[in-house]
């Protein structure tokens, strides 16, 4: 399926692969690092990439409510992030947690 | 001359989330995170979202990264060690990576398209139509995601105020 735009042809599949690929770096990012504000940061990636696809099938279908979910979604994601930040400021006023895995003291 | 753009902005962008993942700073990780949003903000010109591509900037790159720039400000250079205390992790999260992107990849072969009826672009995204999709027929979730960041809003002070109790 092609989407013309401005005259060329664009794959719609081309946008997809490449919000799958960055949803899976923040993936990796979210299991890989160790740092609570990258993990934070990893998220935001992710939810970027969420967005990405539905603006690309919002054009694809030409319908509106895509990008109307994703206004919705930078609303979700904007208030994540100012929850999360103030949560970590909270922790590291009180210890340094430069390693997400001294969080521990939920453990049963 | 799209084709060109869109490759462009998508080499930038997966070279923007390859740095999140390695920097070891965080404040490197924040800086390619807003390449990546740049990046993304110009796929959303290409595929007819102007408001979205504004609202990409001013509020992701803008706001939320300045956010995320005064925390590590506030917290300072954190540098991260280079060994963690699970041995398997990098290994395991990168079987999990990998068996994640075979899987979209696999979603991806299936997807059936639908091509839509009607075919004029000209108002399709602008600052017109999202207006009168969200004040009329979405009102009421536009209404809720004021109540969100009324609460986020709450939450962050409660979170972030300084306890008199305890020193």
């Amino acid at each position: 399926m092609t989407l013309d735009i401005g005259g060329s042809h664009l794959d719609t599949s081309w946008f997809l692969l490449l919000s799958a690929i960055l949803f899976v770096l923040g993936a990796a990012g979210v299991l890989v690092r160790r740092n609570p504000l990258v993990i934070l940061i990893s998220i935001e990636l992710m939810l970027n990439a969420a967005n990405l696809t539905l603006v690309t099938f919002s054009r694809q279908l030409q319908n509106l409510e895509g990008q109307l979910f994703a206004l919705m979604s930078m609303t979700v994601a904007a208030a994540e992030a100012v929850v999360g930040l103030a949560i970590l400021v909270d922790i590291f006023r009180t210890r340094d947690a430069e390693d997400i895995d001294d969080l521990s003291e939920l453990r049963g | 001359m799209a084709i060109a753009v869109f490759f462009v902005a998508a080499a930038i962008a997966v070279l923007g989330g390859i740095g999140v993942v390695t920097f070891r700073q965080p404040i490197r990780s924040v800086l390619s995170l807003v390449l990546v949003m740049l990046a993304l903000s110009v796929l959303f010109l290409l595929l007819s979202a102007q408001f979205i591509f504004a609202v990409q900037i001013i509020v992701y790159a803008g706001a939320v990264m300045v956010l995320f720039l005064f925390v590590i400000a506030l917290l300072g250079p954190a540098r991260e060690l280079a060994r963690g205390r699970l041995r398997f992790q990098t290994w395991l999260s990168a079987l999990f990576v990998l068996v994640l992107l075979g899987l979209l990849w696999a979603m991806l072969q299936g997807v059936q398209y639908r091509q839509p009826e009607k075919a004029d672009l000209s108002f399709f995204g602008t600052v017109q139509s999202i207006g009168v999709g969200l004040f009329t027929t979405y009102l009421y979730p536009f209404e809720l995601t004021s109540i969100l960041l009324l609460v986020a809003a709450i939450g962050a002070i409660y979170l972030s105020r300084r306890r008199i109790d305890d020193r």
